[in-house]
Order: structure tokens, then sequence, then C-alpha cells
């Protein structure tokens, strides 16, 4: 029994049974392989003789285990009736036979070769088999079955591999399926078969007694197995490994890169192996020439492994690519005579390297340094974009920006190397996309961390090499050294890049609190004109200097500039969106994937953000500081309402007001609001705490400055509120009385009021005698006096927009008509003051807008659009 | 401020001394006279004091370097001996060798140009002439031969003498070639000599009208490069506080154009201490102006631009104007008046409006504390406008009559009550309702003729 056994485990497995009988069958196979360069009919038949010898082998061992497993089987189940099963067979035993019957089919057609049948028959084993599952065992017939057919085929693929000779369509295809039924198929039964494959007899016989020979089989058909998988594996390695010890040398390096150029892009190709080959040629690379070929192609595998989805580059990819550029960098600082440069000719002559003319001056490899650093910057800002701001990952991550920056540095000085020759021709633009980089990873930087990233630089470079644009003197203070890259690229530039320099040089100013040149050169840029038609970028970069504008505004106690500057962003609730520090779920817009994917790209990394409840708090307090007045102004006249400075505050307000119970403030908002309620009833003391209480002050360098300054506007602000409020409760109000509440001097007192008095705000009068403020009596006017005099401001304003209408269809062509009263423009041009009690119901929003300092730009609209 | 005044009236008045800040605008001939007035201002307070000569010498030494590029060679010569110490025969060959150089040079241009002179100056010649410059040279050149190296020499000519300060010749010169020529550059440099030189000789009429011209060009020509037209008006700026200082007629024009949008922006954006004398015109045409309308509307300007630029110029003149205007602080303002008479009494352009300037300044300040106050006890008025009881009650009495300002006297209380009538809202809807019939009649009579 068991060397009957014996003999079909062999005749059935071949490949993986006994020594001998697999060195035979491999010879058999080699054998194959010769003739089927022949002749593919004599393959044929030789496979079937092959076949054939086995076949009867074959036969003999599933009578064989038939009979055994019927037994086994009806033992098993059904013991009384052990004497009829050959007479009456159950369902069960039906089902085996259909299933001896498939297996018999499919071992045929591995004799001929028919995959197409094998598939079909496997189909219908498998479905077989789900019915006779046996405790979650498969019969073992089937298990021996699907090994043994796992094995030929690995074996036909393997085979399939050398010969050049195809498959036909229906063979193929059916062996495809094959391939897939089994590796799903065996997943279930995994280990079954293993069991199985490890002791194929045993595993046949496990119910039967232990046969003399399986043990030995075991030992010996282990290593076997083992040693083949291994030999066939190594193999191809060895083959491989020749190649390799041949391959690299200095001379084929050129090659190599070649092949590796052309297998860029297509499918299916291993970057990692490439890499791998490359780092490998890089060290056999002997001449400047090869290891610059070698390095840039290197360089751009990795940044290939990155491009394509959103993933970024893997980090120690990023960190090999910075050290190669440095390399690179390094290398051509050191060899002069060979440059890369855009738009220089391919070499194509893969056998001997290119050598310098009598005539030339340099070897010049095709390539763009400035693309590698644009990459590496963007890939790091990528990976930026990834992480998780608040886990030491990202200050990890963070610190490669000083690499990074050394990179850029190099670069930088790279190119001026190259502009001195006027013959290499290298473009403007070149030069100005490095230093526009340089200034993008210093313009937000406080002036003390870019001295730290300069000083890093220059220590890298040799204490000779000087560079032209920025030279070593002046990259010492942060200020100077922005202006300088500013300055050239104003020079050298146009366009965005342009642009873009200046609102980086006005966003550095305003974070320097040099308010008055940063708004100088936002005003004198003109870019609020123009800004909706750059790109999306820029038009961030153009919002986050408009806020940094701001904030330094206040810093500096300008509320009213600091207000109107952040209306724009602040004033639209969309401020994450706006200045790229997330994106914003919006309910009922439709946003197609490809549109999100390109917002979240556009996501500045973290370190750049600007603390948006930072900047809530600040725009919250200056609305409060120029609404609170304006409230109290209006409160009584119900046609001024329309003046609204800041709607999101008023809408917070209201919101405020409408709650039932105000408990304790806990968020900024909630501090605003209540520092407001109390402002407004002219408890300014109060107010002041609950302004001060605020937290994120704190983040503001020199806090408590900024706090005197808020104490104090708050102060005069109460006072005016003050005043509006209860001025028709008073006939008289002793100044010192005032002075006394407000805290403040009594001079200051009456500038404040003079200067009410003046604008027409406050209908009083000061007695210089007895030192008080005499409010006049009936300058309240009617509800029908109000509406009159809206009426004609209405008029008027509609023969203003006719005017305008008309000089814009003329075009100022002809001085069509002069504006006769000069003098009420001029009142309302005026600007800058706040308007009286008649302007600012004519004036309204066109006076804000006529004011000196005002940014508007488009920039709201389009830089969401996108 | 005011106590560092007190003890030592001269460096803080020197410390506004805008002499530097002038300069580089002006042309060489033009900085001549303010260096003259510093000098003379020198001697004014000559005592014996060291300082004040070392200055003077500083002074000299800087009229001899200034000077040294120009053909005033006499002129120059004679401060070099007196910088030197030298007797004025004595002078250094060098100079009398340069001196020969430029007569020998005025000699051939003279020969160059004669003839085309000679027949610019016979009326036949010139009644032929027309307005059209390329047909003139064409006629000239067919009649009697002039070619247009003759043009360029009458050009050449008159930049020499020019240099020689001979700016009446010169003004002549540049204005024959200017109706000749067709070098559309040259012209352009020709009229900024010819405004030069107007200026210089002191023709303030035919100044204002170059000065007209030149305008027109830098408006024009300039259009497409923003670089050059603020140089350009930031010099015309400059050259224009000649003529507005010097000639009342100019003043209402210049100020026209320094607050045209154009040259406002220039004075902001290049040069804001040009705000002084845009300042101080504003406050002294006050009452001067035909239309009050035009004062007010420059004087809410100027307060606008004051305080726009008071982080980068502030001056004792602009910062009255701050005090009072913006910060309603009247004791602030009467302190900046006076620095500001000191600052203007040794200004170069503005010596001669010191007063005029004070008084007005005396007018605002009266003018806005009466609008504010209801009641002013006199003496406190009178020491706010630095004035003696006596004079202040003049002048307060003068001030109402003037300006029909609904005051009067209390003379028991010793105050001055105002009457500030509340403006009646039918008043206001009149007012606003004015223009209306007016303004819609020109405007349909505009989409008329259209």
């Amino acid at each position: 029994m068991s060397r009957f056994f014996r003999g079909g485990d062999d005749s059935s497995s071949e490949s993986s049974s006994d020594d001998e009988l697999y060195s035979g069958s491999e010879e058999e196979e080699e054998i194959n392989e010769q003739k089927a360069e022949e002749e593919s009919e004599d393959d044929e038949v030789a496979d079937e003789s092959d076949e054939e010898s086995s076949d009867s082998d074959a036969g003999d061992h599933k009578k064989g285990t038939s009979r055994f497993l019927l037994d086994v089987e009806s033992s098993e189940s059904e013991e009384s009736d052990v004497e009829g099963t050959t007479k009456v067979k159950s369902a069960k035993d039906k089902r085996f036979d259909e299933l001896e019957a498939t297996i018999t089919a499919i071992q045929n057609g591995q004799k001929i070769n028919d995959w197409g049948s094998i598939a079909n028959e496997l189909d219908k084993l498998n479905r077989q088999v789900v019915k006779l599952q046996d405790g979650g065992k498969a019969p073992k017939i089937y298990i021996k079955c699907v090994a043994e057919l796992e094995d030929f085929m690995n074996e036909t693929l393997a085979k399939q591999k050398v010969t050049p000779k195809k498959m036909n369509a229906t063979n193929a295809r059916g062996l495809n399926a094959v391939k897939q039924r089994i590796k799903k198929g065996n997943k279930d039964y995994q280990d079954q078969i293993d069991a199985f494959r490890k002791d194929a007899d045993g595993f046949m016989e496990s119910d039967e007694e232990e046969a003399p020979l399986p043990k030995v089989q075991k030992v010996r058909f282990q290593p076997v197995s083992g040693e083949a998988e291994e030999e066939d594996d190594g193999g191809f390695a060895t083959v491989g490994k020749g190649g390799r010890t041949l391959q690299f040398t200095p001379e084929s390096i050129f090659k190599h890169l070649r092949t590796i150029m052309e297998s860029r892009g297509k499918k299916n190709t291993d970057r990692l192996e490439q890499i791998k080959i490359m780092e490998k040629l890089l060290d056999v690379a002997v001449t400047p020439y090869q290891k610059i070929r070698v390095l840039m192609t290197l360089v751009s595998a990795r940044f290939d492994l990155g491009s394509g989805g959103a993933a970024s580059m893997p980090l120690e990819h990023w960190k090999a690519a910075e050290r190669e550029l440095a390399a690179l960098l390094t290398l051509l600082e050191k060899e002069r005579d060979h440059v890369v440069i855009e738009g220089a000719e391919e070499w194509d002559d893969d056998d001997k390297a290119p050598v310098l003319e009598p005539g030339q001056k340099y070897i010049k490899v095709p390539g763009s340094i400035v693309s590698y650093i644009e990459r590496l910057d963007d890939e790091l800002t990528r990976s930026l974009q990834s992480i998780d701001p608040h886990t030491s990952e990202y200050i990890e991550r963070l610190t490669d920006e000083g690499s990074l920056y050394n990179i850029i540095f190099q670069g930088l000085l790279y190119y001026e190397m190259l502009r001195k020759d006027a013959s290499l021709e290298v473009p403007q633009e070149s030069l100005n996309r490095v230093i526009q980089r340089r200034l993008d990873h210093v313009y937000f930087k406080p002036g003390q961390v870019v001295k730290i990233l300069e000083e890093n630089s220059w220590k890298q470079v040799p204490s000779s090499v000087d560079s032209a644009i920025t030279p070593r003197t002046k990259s010492n203070d942060a200020g100077q050294l922005i202006n300088v890259l500013c300055n050239y690229l104003f020079e050298n530039s146009d366009g965005i890049i342009r642009a873009r320099a200046m609102l980086c040089q006005i966003y550095f100013l305003a974070l320097h609190d040099d308010y008055y040149r940063a708004r100088d050169m936002m005003l004198t840029s003109h870019l609020q004109e123009n800004i909706a038609n750059f790109d999306v970028t820029s038009q961030i970069l153009y919002n986050r200097t408009l806020v940094q504008v701001g904030l330094c505004a206040f810093r500096k106690g300008l509320v009213y500039d600091a207000q109107n500057t952040l209306q724009e962003i602040c004033g639209s609730g969309r401020q994450k969106e706006l200045l790229a520090q997330g994106v914003m779920i919006q309910r009922f817009a439709q946003i197609s994937p490809e549109q999100e994917r390109l917002d979240k790209q556009r996501q500045l990394p973290f370190h750049m953000h600007i603390n948006l409840e930072l900047l809530e708090c600040v725009y919250l307090t200056c609305s409060m500081l120029l609404e609170i007045p304006l409230l109290a102004q209006t409160g009584s006249s119900p046609d001024v309402k329309k003046r609204v400075i800041s709607k999101t505050y008023r809408r917070m307000l209201e919101y405020h007001e409408r709650q039932i119970f105000t408990g304790p403030p806990e968020n900024t908002r909630d501090h605003v609001m209540q520092a407001s309620k109390a402002l407004a009833a002219g408890e300014w003391k109060k107010a002041t705490t609950f302004i001060h209480s605020i937290k994120i002050w704190d983040l503001m360098p020199n806090t408590d400055e900024i706090k005197v300054m808020l104490a104090k506007q708050i102060q005069e602000e109460g006072l005016r509120t003050y005043l509006f409020t209860y001025a028709p409760f008073y006939d008289t109000l002793a100044i010192e009385t005032l002075s006394s509440m407000f805290e403040l001097d009594s001079r200051k007192v009456s500038a404040v009021i003079s200067k009410m008095i003046s604008h027409e705000e406050l209908a009083a009068a000061l007695d210089q005698v007895t030192e008080t403020v005499i409010f006049r009596k009936g300058v309240e006017l009617s509800r029908l006096q109000s509406l009159a005099l809206t009426l004609s401001d209405k008029a008027s304003a509609l023969i203003e927009t006719n005017e305008r209408t008309l000089e814009q269809r003329t075009q100022g062509s002809t001085n069509a008509f002069n504006r006769k009263d000069g003098r009420q423009h001029g009142g309302q041009r005026g600007g800058g003051q706040r308007g009286g009690r008649g302007g600012a119901r004519t004036g309204g929003n066109t006076q804000r807008q006529a004011g000196g300092t005002q940014f508007t730009g488009g920039a709201l609209g389009a830089a969401v659009r996108g | 401020m005011a106590s560092t005044t007190a003890a030592n009236g001269a460096p803080s008045v020197e410390e506004y001394d805008l002499m530097l800040k002038l300069a580089p605008h002006l042309d060489r001939h033009m900085i001549f006279p303010l260096l003259e007035f510093s000098a003379g201002q020198l001697v004014d307070e000559e005592s014996g004091d060291v300082k004040d000569e070392q200055k003077a010498r500083v002074i000299t030494q800087a009229k001899y370097s200034l000077l040294k590029n120009t053909n005033m060679t006499d002129y120059v010569a004679n401060l070099y001996c007196q910088l030197e110490g030298l007797d004025v025969d004595n002078t250094p060959a060098e100079f009398s060798e340069r001196r020969q150089k430029v007569f020998s040079q005025l000699e051939t241009y003279e020969q160059e140009t004669k003839k085309i002179t000679e027949l610019l100056a016979r009326d036949d010649v010139v009644e032929k002439l027309r307005s059209d410059k390329v047909a003139n040279l064409e006629f000239l050149k067919k009649e009697y031969d002039v070619t247009i190296e003759m043009v360029n020499a009458l050009y050449d000519l008159g930049n020499l003498q020019y240099s020689c300060g001979n700016y009446g010749d010169a003004s002549e010169l540049l204005y024959r070639f200017r109706i000749l020529s067709t070098d559309n550059d040259k012209v352009a440099y020709a009229t900024w000599g010819r405004l030069a030189c107007e200026i210089l000789g002191m023709q303030w009429e035919s100044a204002m009208e170059e000065l007209q011209k030149v305008r027109e060009s830098i408006d024009t020509k300039l259009a497409n490069n923003p670089l050059a037209q603020l140089q350009h008006r930031t010099s015309l700026i400059h050259w224009a506080l000649f003529p507005l200082f010097n000639y009342d007629k100019a003043r209402e024009p210049l100020l026209e154009l320094f607050f045209n949008a154009g040259y406002i922006n220039t004075i902001q954006a290049n040069c804001p201490w040009i705000l002084r004398y845009l300042t101080v015109a504003v406050i002294t045409s006050r009452g001067r102006a035909k239309n009050q309308g035009i004062q007010q509307k420059q004087m809410k300007d100027i307060v606008r631009i004051v305080k726009q630029e008071s982080y980068e110029y502030q001056d004792p003149v602009t910062r009255f104007v701050h005090a009072l205007c913006i910060d309603f602080d009247f004791e602030e303002a009467q302190n900046q008046l006076v620095l500001a008479e000191e600052v203007l009494r040794s200004d170069f352009f503005l010596l001669a409006h010191a007063d005029d300037f004070v008084d007005s300044a005396r007018h605002l300040i009266f003018e806005s504390y009466c609008k504010i106050h209801a009641r002013i006890s006199l003496k406190d008025l009178s020491a706010r406008l630095g004035l003696n009881d006596e004079d202040a009650e003049k002048w307060i009495v003068n001030l109402i009559r003037d300006t029909r300002l609904d005051a009067k006297i209390d003379y028991k209380e010793g105050t001055v009550v105002m009457n500030h009538p509340p403006s009646s809202v039918y008043q206001q809807v009149i007012e606003r309702t004015k223009g209306g019939f007016f303004r819609t009649q020109v405007l349909s009579a505009a989409v008329a003729s259209r």
C-alpha cells in the first residue's frame, strides 16, 4: 500500500517529490526546451510522452485513493451500512464519485496541457467540494488534487517564462484563470494543503496505520523542496549578479542611465530597483561628468517616487535627494568646466563621455538645477502638509527646512556663477526663481530665525565665496537681506514674481512693525486693483499680507486702519479659506474631488499659519472700538442705522444680546462681546478687564504695551460712547466730572469733546469760563424731519449717479459738465475724518472708501473661486 | 521742545532747515540764492560769534563747490580767494585760463549763431514763419541756408550763457531755439532751461508760462514712464516754490497745481517737506482767495495729508496744523505757532510771509475755538493768541466785524460769548437740494449735445 502510494505521489507531483525524480524531470524540461526551440510539435509529443509515463501511475493512484477514501468516508459517515456501499450509494457518495470524476478530468487535462478544460473542471470541482465539506475540512482527494495542480501550474508558468513559444490564447486564458482560482481557493484550505505538502503520504493515510516510508520521505522531501526553491531564486539572482558585476563599470554607466531614462514613466518599472542600481552606479562613477549625470538621474528618479497622487515622497528618499543635490552642487562648484544648464544638447553617444574640445569652455549637461530645487521644496511642503502639526514628527521634519535652505542658497550661488559668463545665456528667469524660493523661506520668519538660517548657509560654503546679489555683509540682517532680494526681483523680473516679491517684502515689514512702509508699499503697488488676475497662490499671499498689515496697524494702536484692513478678510467669515489654513466644509457647495484636491494642495504648512484666533480677537476688538460709539451715536435716530462698519461684529453682538442667560465669558468672542456690552453702558473699566483677560494677547510681542494701548482706546471710546448716550439727558456736564469718571486728563477730555463738536457729532459747546459742556437743546429731529433729510440725500445721490453714468459713457472725453458744487464734494472726499452729522448721512459707505488707507481688492472672490 | 527754544533759539530752528533736502531738486543756480540767504542770516546776527564765522566759512565753501563747475569764473575766483585768504589780484592762473576759454567758447558759438540770430531779428523773415516747425525750418533752409547745426548751436550757446549767469540772454536764445528745433528731447530741455532763466531773472509771468509748458510736457510725454514723471514732477514742485512765494498772482494756479492728484502724490511720496510750504501757502491765502470754497477744500486736504504724512515729516508748521485741526489741542497749537514763526523767519522762501502766516494762523485758531466754545474768557484768549489784553480785544472786535461772527464781548465779565444757532433742518434740506435743478439741466444738456 505504502509503496504504491509513494509511486503515485511521485508521479503526480513531479516537481517536488523525489530528488532523483526531480532532477530527472528537470532534465526532461531542459530537453523540452531544446526541442521547443527546434520544433514545436516535437515538444508536444515529448510532453505527451512525458505525461503518458506518469499517466499509468496517476491512474493507479487514483484508483487507490478513491478506494481508500471511500472506505474511510463511508466508515466514518455510515457505520451501519459499510457492507452495502458498493451497491447502494448515498448522496454523499455520489458526490464523491462526481468529485473523483472531475479530478480525473483535471489530471487528464494536465497531461495534455489543456488549461482551458482544466479551468472548467476546476470550477466544477470547487463547486462540488463545497457540498462535501466536513467540518471545514475539504476532502483529502480534493486537497491533493489542488496541491498537485498548483505545482503543475507553477511548473508550467516557469516553463512559459523560458520558452519563447507562446501558448495559444485559450490555453493562456485558462492558465490565468486557474492561477487565480488556485490562489483564491488555496487560501481557504491552506493548512490542509501545507499538511499535505509536508507529508503527502501521511496526510492521505492519516487515518490508516503509519506507513514505514513516509518519514524518510518527509525528511528527504523538505530539504529538497527548499533547496529547489532557493536554487530557483538563486539561479535568477546569479544571472543578475553575474550581470551586475560585469555591468557596473564606469564605461557602461551611460548605457544604464539610458535604459533607466527610457523606462521612466512607463508602467511596471520598479523605481526602487532603479534607484538602487543608480546608487551603485554612483559608487563606480569616476569622472565628474559621470557623477553629474548619475546624480541628476538619481535625483529625478527619487522625485518620481513622489509623483502621482497626493502622497508625498518618502522621507528617506527626500533626505537622500537633498544630500545628492547638495553633492551635485558641491561637485559643480568644484568642477567649473562642467555646467548644468537648460537647453544644452543631449549627448547621444553612450560609449564615450564628452570631452572638452579646444574651442569650448564648458562641458554642458542638460538639466535644470532650479527645477530640482523647486521640486525639493515642494516635496517638503507636501510632506509638511500631510503631517499632523502637533506631533514631534512635524518638528523633526521642519528641521529639514534648514538643509533645504542651504541647497537653495547653494543653487543661488551656482546660478550667480553661471550668470557671470554671458556666453552661457542662462536665462534671468532661473535666477529669479531661485531667489523667489529663498525669499519664500524667509519672508514670514522673524529676524532672528532668518539670521540663523543665513549663518548656517554661509558656514557651509568656503569663506572665499561671496554672493554678488546677497553679499555676506548684507545677509546678517534679515531686513537688509529681504530688501536686497526683493530689490533684485523688482529690477529683474516682472509679472507675478515681482508682485510676489513685493508682497513678501510688505509681509516682512508688517511682521516687523514697520507699518507705514508696509502700508505705503501696499498702496503704491496697486496690487489691490489687479490681484484678482493673479493665480490663487499669489492671491493667498496677498490675503496673508493684508492680514499681517492689519495686525501691524493694530500693534501700532491704529485701530481704524487695522479694522479697515482686516475687514475684507475677517468680515467674510472665510478666513480659513482665504488664508489657506484649512478647508471650510461648505454645506451646500458642490466641490468636485479635483477641486478639493487642489484646495488641499494649496494649504500652507502649519508653521506658516497666522493665528486665526488672534486674528479674530484683533478684528473683533477693533470693531468693538469703532462700532460701540457708532451704535451709541446712531442709537436714537432710526435712519442712520444703515451705516455698519462690521456686519460680522453686529451679527455677533445681536446674537449675544438675544441670549437669555449669559454666563461668564469662555472664549475670545465671549470676552469681546461682554466687553462691548460694558463699554456701551459706559463701564469702561469692566470692558478693559474683559479685554485684558483674553489669553491670546500673550501671543503678541509686547503684550503689556498692547494692553495699555487698548486700555487707552477703551477709555476714549468709552467717553465718546458716554457722551453720545447720555447727551440728551443733560444740560451741562463739567469736564472735571468727566475727567474723573474716565480717569483722563481734563485737557484730553476737552480735546475729545472739541473734536466731536467740530465734526458735528455732538450738538454742544464748551464753556471755557466754567469748564463745562453745554448741550444744545432742540436738535433732535422729528420723524418727519429726518425722513425729509433722508429724501433729500437720496435725491442728490440720484443726481450724482446720473452724472457718473454719463461720465462713464463719455469716458471723460469732454468735460461735458463740471460738478458745480465742489464744496460739497470736497466735504465728502475729504475722507479720513469721521463725517459730521450731515456728512455721515450723505457719505455713508462712500466716505469710508474714499479714506486714505484702504485696501480693497478683488482678492476675495477670486481666491475662493479658485 | 518749547523749553529748548527758550534757552537757545538757534538749534531748534536749524533742525528744521530744509536746505539739504531742497538742494538735490534744485538747479545749481537756484541753490545760490538760498546760500546767499543763509549767509545773510548770519551777518544779521553777527555779534562776534566764532561759531558763526565758522559757519560763514562753511557756506562760502559750499558756494565755491557749488559754482566751481559753472562758468561764472570771476565770481568763482573771488570766492576762491576769499576761502584761501588771498588777495583778489593774486587770483590763480587757472581761473583766468578758464575765463579765457569760456570767452573763446562764447565767441565761437556766437559766430555760429550769428546768422540765425540776425535772421530772426529781421521782421520780414519772422513774418513768414508759421506755426509749423518743420515748414519753418524748411523755409529757412531754402531761403537762407540755415542748417540744423546752426539751430543746435543756439541751444548750446543758451546753455553756456546760462552757465555764465546771463539769464536774460540765455532765455532769449532758448526761446529762439525752441521755435525752430524739432528735436523733442532738446525742446523739453530748453523749456526747463527757460523756466530756470525766468525764475532766476525774476520774470515771474513768463516763468509761469514756462511752468505750464513743463507741466504739460511731463503729463503727456512721460505718461508711460512713472519714475521719470515722478522725478520731473518733484523738480517742478521745487522750482515752483520760487514763484509761489514771490509772485502773488502765481499763488492760485500753483496751489491748484500742487493739489492736483499727481502732484500731491508726488509730494507725499517723494518730498514730504514741501508740506511746510504748502501749508503756509494755504493758511496765508485765507481771505485772499476769491473762492472761499476752494480755500476750505484745500485746508481740508492739507489737514488730511498732514495727518497721513505725520509719520514721515513733521515740523512746527505741520505740527501746528495737526494740533489745531486734528487733536484740537489749542495749547499745543499755540506752542507750535511760536516755533513755526521762528522757522519761517529763517526760511528763504517763507521769510516774507512770516507775519502773514502768524496772523492767519491766529484767525484759524480763533475760528475753531469759537466754533467749539460758547463762552471764552478774554484773558485766556489773549494768552492763547499771544497778545496782550488790549490788543486782543481790538483784534477780536476786528475779527468779529470782518467775519461777521455771531459773538459779543461781555466786558463786565471779561468774556466773549458766542452764539451758535443750530442749523435748521429746513435749511439743511434746502442746502442739499439746492443744486439739483441746475445739475439736472446741465446733465440733460450734456445728453442732448451728444
